[in-house]
């Protein structure tokens, strides 16, 4: 990993590649690359993720230090990888504008999320649906 | 592999951007297994040697590094020379102070002594290139340049830098040629293998994207990675606390400059930082590579001496022997087998410990000072030597005041000695310029303070954080008292004068929380009044040096970081007493000739008339015996001879106060109580205590003749005594001094009482050598102060700030000992006081004045020579005088009675004011002040308050403007004009107290002095008040109690009406036991408030004016204006 090796491996000269780059079975690695590449932007960052701030149930894996699935719509999405993650700690000064939130970009069920752990309000809630 | 060890950490030492204490970084090290730590504060190394210290002893291994700014690497031109694109922002300044720099970070970290040493320097250089301390080179100050990077790289392993680096920047930027140019410059200047690409994981969405970039450039250039978390405190919830000093550090409100957005640069452990770095797995291990080949050994424990001169074929010992067995010679006379024997004894310990050169180096600096005149004396436990006293170090003789040498250096235990010297504050440069000059510029620095916050200045941190408004700033922090800022809430509720304190409003819980988390958190480095760094290899190679604020080259470590180190630290303290002695010699040698007044140093200290001015409580002025504690004790003690001043001294100090030794020594003086000891060897050693152990070396004294410890032995343990001990080795301790004491025929019983009251005493005593030392300066000071006591008092004033009192009170009290006040006057002062009418009048000095300066001053002088000035266009002519310090001249009287008005009298001060615009006009018009301009007296001058006095104003007028201007009352002492109602009120004059029975209901009225409140043992507060009418001094205690009712008012009021009963009796003294204080405005006859403002906050020529409660003039001001309106 780190020298965009699935994507240096995928064979686009096979005979017979379908038009869907990701139908193979072995996309996952392929995505996950695309999706951490500097060189590549998301269409979706263009346009900007669909945000959305809702509750979900979030079953944490603890062994990894991460979302291990959430329940969505009354689907359960089970973390394939996460993408990325960040924190967020500001205004703690104004208690109407503080923000204190673990971030979770996730690829899950062939979407990519952002999960959020609410520290103050103690609630997971999905936050962006990218894809 | 497994493990981290942090490499990128911050520190309280990072100057308000650092939110963790060392002590705190070292135990989270070690409780999560961390073998190694860095520290690598900015631009600096303040913390290094106290963390090294603390590391090792936590089992830690400690790595000293810094974070740098270093000059541009990455673009060969300026910045604006690129395509807008590709400029970067400059990061801000990093550092605090005059050692603070706007550039990109570098972090270096130490690997030997040689990479410690080249660290040093670099930051040196770097701090010191300008030329002055307000001089910053054109912004390059505190900015390492690349060829000293270049240079001084050996020993040292450098980091890239946060994204503050101009490697990561540049990533961050998107430029990344420039990363790369950057990184490439940088490691060239390091062995290969000795420069690492940093990953700080930001956590931030892009911080993923930026680590690969990083990881890409390291590989592209063969460079190994290393992973950081650029920690600045301890957990996630120590976050704000890093944002409110960030941000106030650079002046700004939160969120500051930097915003970050995250709590992620805390002490993270190292399965979490694995975690974060999982895709980078190397970059953990060289944490673990870096750590291993970091291995700095300071040799703490070895001393560095300076070099000392010594002749061919002679030791620095066999000179300090030869000097000392001559100072001997002249001490002893006759020669005393004692003082052979001892002076043999300290040589011999001396030469044991390595410590000869430190001796001839505090040697040739008091040399100095006696060739040039230039007074000084020893102090502190360097009193206890022989060997100090014979090279003329110190003046007190140790074999007459049973001072004890191992009580000052121990042969057990080597450690530096210390040789503390007051010199003439006046003369003090004089000295510090020879140190530079004989021991070499680039070997002296300044040593450092570090100042922390208390209440007042962390409230007033967390509350421009807050965003709070200047106004509101000041308004939190007045009234506060100087505590520490962890006590803020208990301040708030239990202070009386908080009770109104717009703190205590419940939206402020935020900032109350903030302060109490600021307690005690460094600020910013200070320097110190007068310790010295000197050293035999340059001084940059032993501690970064930076520019302090008054233009002196400061090292950034302070005493205990140089005494750890083992370099030689010398204090030279200014020490205002001596110039006033100097002072007073010379005034009353020009009075009444040169021989006829003695060195006051060199006097026999017998005089029955000196002890009788102390015995009186006559001692305003006097060193170390003027407060009124002292004064106190001095009713009760009743001084004698000079083993008593030793007492005095000793027993009004924190320790003998706390286990109140006062009580005791004074009825067993007095015979009230019978002097019982348990052993008949502890009654000799106590003998002129009356069986109280006051003195750390009558412990050592009383161990030696009951338990038959020698003196190094008992110096130990009497150390081991005043420390923390747990009960385990308390118990030793016990066991061990019973047992032997057994063993000299001494019962259990005995040796059970003498340990006891060792155990209640030895934490409290007072070093005797010290009080001894301060007490030769004492004596010198009460014996002018009896025979010459207008040039004493008139010394003292030109010397403020000092001592005890205010000026004012300075020079009533001259005026109680009959001696005439003169007003200053431009035909008779000069810049200071002066005595006339043969020593029975004091002439007030002009320096002092509000609005004076000093070329103005100048110009007096010397054209008062040539002739005396006419009148006021004469004297404006001739001296150019500016307009508002004439003004202050008139107000205060020093140009009454020059001149003449058409009405054939000299202008009143009125007049003079008004006709000062019109002359200032006429001479910058015609540049002469109009000949006969007073002839042409204004008409609109108002009337005269008081035509019988040549000023036309009123006593009430003269007396504010000399306030005001001045800070002194000259006319008379304010209450003077209120005279007929204080006693119409019952009043008791303070010369009258004595008189009064013990016990009996009393009022007394008095002008505030000082206001000192205490915590007594049960941890209460009480308010001592010293106030002052025409006649005295009078002490008032304020009880708790008393204090709820009456603690506003004594801080928001300066003059009282004091209801309560009077204590007189000699075991406790003269007191009046207040229960109620109530505000008192002095009225002028007429019904007028005299104004006791003072308006010479800092006269710019003159000496702070009194010092009593300075900081709150202004809210007082305010107070009693609302109080007189």
């Amino acid at each position: 990993m780190g020298n965009n090796a699935a994507i240096r491996r995928f064979d686009a000269r096979k005979a017979g590649q379908p038009l869907d780059l990701f139908e193979s079975a072995s996309r996952l690695p392929v995505v996950l690359e695309l999706l951490s590449t500097p060189w590549l932007r998301r269409g979706s960052d263009v346009n900007g993720p669909a945000r959305v701030e809702v509750t979900v149930p979030v079953e944490w894996d603890a062994e990894r230090g991460r979302p291990g699935s959430f329940l969505r719509k009354g689907k359960r999405y089970e973390v394939d990888q996460v993408v990325t993650q960040w924190a967020i700690d500001t205004r703690w000064w104004d208690r109407d504008r503080a923000v204190s939130r673990r971030c979770f970009r996730v690829v899950a069920r062939g979407g990519v999320y952002d999960l959020a752990y609410d520290r103050l309000g103690e609630q997971w809630l999905l936050v962006g649906v990218i894809d | 592999m497994t493990g981290f060890v942090h490499l990128h950490v911050h520190s309280h030492f990072s100057f308000m951007d650092g939110a963790v204490s060392l002590d705190a970084l070292v135990q989270r090290a070690k409780r999560l297994g961390m073998e190694s730590l860095a520290l690598t504060d900015h631009q600096g190394l303040s913390g290094a040697i106290r963390f090294y210290r603390a590391a090792r002893s936590a089992g830690v291994r400690p790595i000293i590094g810094a974070e740098i700014v270093v000059e541009t690497a990455g673009t060969p031109g300026c910045e604006a020379d690129l395509p807008p694109a590709e400029r970067l922002t400059r990061p801000h300044p990093a550092g605090f102070g005059r050692a603070s720099a706007a550039g990109f970070h570098l972090t270096l970290l130490v690997k030997d002594l040689t990479g410690y040493r080249n660290l040093c320097r670099l930051l040196s250089a770097a701090h010191l290139r300008s030329a002055s301390a307000d001089d910053d080179a054109g912004g390059t100050r505190s900015v390492v340049t690349l060829s000293d990077l270049h240079r001084l790289s050996e020993g040292l392993i450098a980091l890239s830098g946060c994204q503050r680096g101009e490697v990561g920047a540049s990533i961050v930027a998107g430029v990344p040629w420039r990363a790369k140019e950057a990184a490439a410059r940088l490691a060239r200047c390091f062995a290969p293998g000795d420069f690492y690409i940093e990953l700080t994981h930001t956590m931030t969405p892009e911080s993923g994207d930026h680590l690969r970039s990083l990881s890409d450039l390291a590989r592209s250039l063969s460079l190994p990675v290393v992973a950081t978390n650029n920690v600045h405190y301890l957990s996630r919830a120590d976050a704000p606390l890093h944002d409110v000093l960030s941000a106030v550090g650079a002046r700004r409100a939160l969120p500051g400059p930097l915003g970050r957005p995250n709590a992620e640069l805390y002490f993270k452990g190292a399965s979490e930082m694995r975690r974060l770095f999982s895709r980078y797995p190397e970059a953990c291990d060289a944490t673990l590579e870096i750590a291993a080949r970091c291995d700095l050994d300071l040799g703490l424990g070895a001393f560095h001496f300076p070099v000392v001169e010594l002749a061919r074929g002679e030791t620095a010992y066999s000179v300090l022997s030869k000097l000392a067995w001559r100072g001997l010679e002249e001490r002893y006379r006759p020669m005393t087998p004692e003082a052979v024997g001892r002076l043999q004894h300290e040589l011999a310990v001396i030469e044991k410990l390595g410590f000869p050169a430190y001796f001839l180096v505090v040697k040739d600096i008091v040399d100095f000072a006696r060739r040039s005149g230039i007074r000084y004396s020893g102090r502190g436990s360097a009193g206890d030597s022989i060997v100090t006293y014979a090279l003329g170090i110190t003046d007190a003789d140790p074999i007459a005041h049973s001072l004890l040498f191992e009580r000052f250096l121990n042969p057990e235990r080597r450690q530096m000695p210390d040789i503390d010297v007051d010199f003439d504050s006046a003369r003090r440069d004089e000295v510090i310029a020879y140190i530079y000059k004989r021991f070499g510029a680039e070997h002296v620095a300044m040593i450092a303070t570090v100042n922390t916050m208390t209440a007042k200045s962390a409230v007033r941190v967390a509350a421009k954080a807050l965003g709070h408004p200047q106004a509101e700033v000041d308004a939190f922090s007045r009234h506060l008292p100087w505590t520490s800022a962890r006590k803020i809430r208990e301040v708030l509720e239990t202070y009386p004068e908080c009770r109104n304190h717009p703190l205590r409003d419940a939206r402020h819980e935020l900032l109350l929380d903030l302060t109490e988390k600021l307690d005690h958190v460094p600020m910013h480095l200070g320097t110190h009044l007068g310790g010295f760094l000197i050293t035999a290899e340059p001084v940059d190679s032993w501690t970064p040096l930076q520019w302090a604020a008054k233009g002196t080259v400061v090292s950034q470590y302070d005493k205990d970081d140089v005494e750890a180190l083992g370099l030689v630290k010398m204090d030279i303290l200014g020490l205002r007493m001596h110039s006033a002695i100097s002072q007073t010699v010379d005034l009353a040698r020009a009075r009444v000739g040169a021989d006829a007044v003695p060195e006051p140093f060199l006097l026999p200290r017998d005089d029955p008339k000196v002890y009788d001015t102390i015995a009186a409580a006559d001692t305003v002025g006097m060193f170390q015996l003027e407060s009124s504690g002292q004064r106190n004790l001095a009713m009760r003690l009743q001084e004698r001879d000079f083993e008593d001043i030793i007492a005095a001294i000793s027993l009004f100090r924190p320790g003998p106060l706390e286990a109140e030794m006062i009580v005791p020594f004074i009825r067993r003086r007095h015979g009230i109580e019978p002097v019982i000891v348990p052993h008949p060897g502890m009654g000799a050693c106590l003998a002129d205590s009356y069986g109280v152990i006051i003195y750390q070396e009558q412990v050592l004294q009383v161990v030696r003749a009951v338990a038959g410890f020698s003196l190094a032995e008992a110096d130990s343990f009497r150390r081991a005594m005043t420390k923390d001990r747990s009960r385990a080795e308390m118990e030793s301790l016990h066991g061990e001094f019973v047992r032997r004491s057994v063993a000299l025929g001494c019962t259990a019983d005995v040796a059970e009482e003498v340990f006891r009251q060792l155990q209640g005493f030895a934490a409290y005593g007072f070093n005797k050598a010290h009080a001894a030392c301060f007490a030769v300066v004492s004596y010198a000071s009460a014996w002018l102060k009896t025979y010459y006591p207008a040039e004493f008092a008139a010394a003292i004033l030109d010397n403020e700030p000092m001592g005890f009192y205010s000026p004012r009170l300075v020079l009533d009290d001259a005026r109680r000992h009959g001696i005439e006040v003169l007003p200053p006057h431009v035909n008779a002062s000069g810049a200071d006081c002066g005595v006339e009418k043969d020593g029975r009048a004091i002439r007030v000095g002009l320096k002092s004045l509000l609005n004076m300066n000093a070329r103005l001053l100048r110009a007096i002088v010397e054209e008062r020579a040539v002739r005396p000035f006419d009148d006021l266009a004469d004297f404006l002519r001739r001296t150019r005088a500016e307009i508002d310090a004439a003004e202050s001249l008139i107000r205060v009287g020093a140009l009454e009675g020059l001149g003449n008005t058409d009405a054939g009298r000299p202008p009143t001060r009125d007049e003079q004011l008004v006709l000062l615009p019109e002359l200032k006009a006429t001479l910058t018009r015609e540049g002469s002040g109009g000949e006969r301009a007073l002839l042409l007296a204004p008409s609109h001058a108002r009337p005269p308050e008081d035509p019988s006095h040549p000023s036309g104003w009123s006593v009430a007028r003269r007396l504010g403007a000399e306030l005001e201007l001045l800070g002194l009352a000259v006319t008379c002492h304010p209450f003077d004009l209120a005279r007929d109602d204080l006693t119409a009120r019952g009043v008791v004059w303070a010369r009258d107290l004595p008189a009064c029975r013990d016990r009996s209901r009393i009022v007394v009225a008095g002008l505030r002095e000082r206001a000192q409140t205490p915590r007594t043992r049960s941890g209460k507060r009480v308010c001592f008040l010293t106030l002052e009418d025409p006649t005295g001094l009078i002490d008032v205690v304020v009880f708790p109690e008393a204090l709820q009712r009456s603690g506003e008012t004594i801080v928001k009021h300066r003059s009282y009406i004091v209801e309560g009963v009077l204590q007189n009796n000699q075991e406790r003294g003269i007191a009046v036991i207040a229960d109620i204080v109530r505000p008192y405005v002095v009225r002028a006859s007429g019904g007028t408030p005299v104004r006791l403002r003072r308006g010479v906050g800092t006269a710019p020529m003159g000496p702070f004016r009194g010092s009593a409660g300075h900081s709150d003039e202004q809210e007082w001001e305010a107070a009693e204006s609302a109080a007189t309106t």
